[in-house]
């Protein structure tokens, strides 16, 4: 009787340890599937704005390509980026087209030849209007709904 | 007109409902493994507490549910987790306090539902930063004034309140985070791109470092002062890291370091209380320490060695030992009774929280809100850091709580509103990524 006691409380005691470990175990696997699911977020188009090419250099966009906008938009001559912009005057890393707060805004990632919004230079971070022209090189987009 | 923008989560909050059932089955167990071991025998009075406790938990649950709130599912169990850990502690080594702790954590319960509903904007916070850093400032200087300061353990840091007395530093890290991120986000261009520069070094204009010079100077004297070198790291390795996050300037994290080792190095010649810590942390074991100053780090290392691989069993082993062990040497009674296994999940529950709380912080849409996301999970990280680096003799000891798990008010319902606000950013996130808008 004793000593049944004494395992049973043993088990109970070596049960303990397993419980925090599968909890630990079942955290990291919802970390996981979390993790998996806000990227496919992320990567989905928000549906809320495109960029409308106005002007462009040969082997980039046509004219009056409508590009659908994400929530982050890297935009760069770099493949990796959102928006490629196939022209040499613009940067591997060139710039970036967010939302937040309900509004866009765009932000320089450090280009050679800068990013110009209305003709205007961006400097570090700048709210952008529907209507408003982004000049990338060569590259000129048009922010619409 | 928005509909091909349906947020697939946030129905339901399933993940979090999984592992509440998890963490009810550890409270459960933890709190029969102890009392078998008291009483000899299982009795199924042994269920009450951790069933309150999950009542509780579940009843959050069902609060986030219920208010649509559609932020992060993981926090909550880790929190509830690490919580229920911490009553079963209390129960192995204070009996008598688990009434107390567990109406302090209905209480923290509380203030948790109160930080998801009622700041509505979480943007709004950094307006009013300067009424942040004041209050801030002036609940850290309340332990010194005559009437209402407390001296307890030879720390000067509590204020009386009615029959009890709180901490107020607990409260202060969370409105001094707030303040920090605001700060940072509003100035962050000066100070991260000087014009002027000394070598490697960027020289920003006078008037920006004065806060880093004040921040230091009011760590120092809460050091000289308080007696209180936990609160002076934390605070100030806080306000480091948000900086360095900000600017991604090593050069300020350089000289802040140099700063606290100047102030700890002039304060350990000058003050009897911070070389008696150091004395301790170096040579525990020497004859006139052994059974004096040292004698509970002493216990606490006997507690570890005797824990072994998989411990003692819970409820087994001789904890009570080490004096005030429910509050300084929490890690060490969890350490000897569920052994090396047991507290290695511990700090991995830890690790967790801060990667989820890193996690929200790189989502979040706006500088603030990153930095506030950032310095709230870093609070909790450099805690746990502080005091188990304290109880293993890394590190001189400390008398910071290990959040969530020690026994303490102020600081149960602090950390859990630090839950609350972290979840809060992961909404607003979240909110922006599906598109809808708040609806």
């Amino acid at each position: 009787m004793e000593i049944t006691f004494a395992v049973l409380l043993w088990g109970v005691r070596i049960l303990f340890l397993v419980l925090v470990y599968l909890f630990l175990i079942r955290v990291f696997s919802s970390l996981q599937r979390a993790l998996a699911t806000e990227n496919a977020i992320a990567a989905r188009p928000t549906g809320l704005a495109h960029l409308v090419v106005q002007r462009t250099v040969r082997g980039a966009f046509r004219v009056g390509d409508r590009l659908p906008l994400r929530a982050v938009n890297g935009l760069g001559r770099d493949a990796g980026n959102d928006i490629v912009i196939n022209d040499e005057a613009a940067s591997a890393r060139h710039a970036l087209v967010e939302f937040a707060d309900g509004e866009w805004w765009v932000e320089d990632a450090g280009s050679t030849n800068g990013t110009v919004v209305n003709g205007e230079v961006v400097r570090s971070r700048e709210r952008l209007h529907f209507g408003d022209e982004l000049a990338i090189g060569r590259v000129a987009l048009r922010l619409e709904q | 007109m928005r509909a091909q923008t349906a947020v697939p989560l946030g129905r339901g909050r399933f993940t979090e409902l999984g592992l509440l059932v998890w963490v009810a089955a550890i409270a459960i167990t933890g709190f029969v493994a102890v009392l078998a071991t008291e009483t000899s025998s299982f009795r199924p009075t042994a269920v009450v507490v951790p069933l309150v406790f999950l009542a509780l938990m579940l009843s959050l649950h069902v609060f986030l549910v219920g208010i649509r709130f559609r932020g992060d599912q993981v926090l909550l169990p880790i929190a509830a987790g690490l919580t229920a850990i911490g009553l079963v502690l209390v129960q192995r080594l204070a009996s008598d306090l688990l009434l107390q702790q567990l109406s302090w954590s209905i209480i923290a319960a509380g203030a948790f539902a109160a930080t998801i509903v009622v700041p509505r904007d979480l943007t709004a916070l950094a307006r009013y930063k300067w009424t942040w850093a004041l209050l801030g400032v002036l609940l850290l200087i309340a332990p010194l004034l005559p009437v209402i300061g407390r001296e307890i353990n030879g720390a000067r840091i509590w204020i009386k309140v009615g029959p009890g007395s709180i901490e107020p530093w607990e409260a202060v890290k969370i409105l001094l985070v707030i303040f920090f991120a605001a700060y940072l986000e509003e100035y962050r261009e000066v100070l991260s791109h000087a014009q002027r520069r000394i070598g490697p070094f960027p020289v920003p204009p006078i008037p920006y470092l004065v806060p880093i010079v004040a921040m230091w100077g009011i760590a120092m004297l809460v050091m000289i002062f308080e007696k209180d070198i936990g609160a002076t790291t934390l605070f100030f390795g806080i306000f480091l890291a948000m900086l360095f996050l900000a600017t991604g300037e090593a050069f300020y994290a350089i000289i802040g370091l140099g700063l606290l080792i100047v102030g700890g190095f002039v304060a350990y010649q000058l003050f009897g209380h911070v070389q008696a810590r150091v004395d301790t942390w170096l040579r525990p074991f020497d004859e006139d320490l052994r059974f004096s100053t040292g004698y509970q780090l002493v216990q606490g290392l006997y507690a570890l060695a005797n824990g072994g691989l998989i411990g003692v069993g819970l409820g087994n082993g001789m904890p009570d030992r080490i004096p005030i062990v429910w509050s300084d040497f929490v890690f060490d009674a969890f350490a000897e009774e569920a052994g090396l296994a047991g507290a290695i999940a511990l700090l991995a529950l830890y690790l967790v929280f801060l990667y989820r709380g890193m996690l929200i912080a790189l989502r979040a849409p706006t500088m603030f809100l990153q930095l506030l996301a950032a310095g709230l999970s870093f609070i909790v990280a450099l805690q746990t850091l502080v005091i188990v680096g304290g109880n293993l003799r890394l590190i001189p000891l400390t008398g910071i709580t290990l959040p969530f798990v020690a026994y303490g008010g102020s600081s149960l319902v602090t950390n859990w509103m630090l839950v609350g606000i972290l979840m809060r950013v992961s909404q607003v996130s979240e909110r922006m990524r599906g598109g809808g808008g708040p609806s």
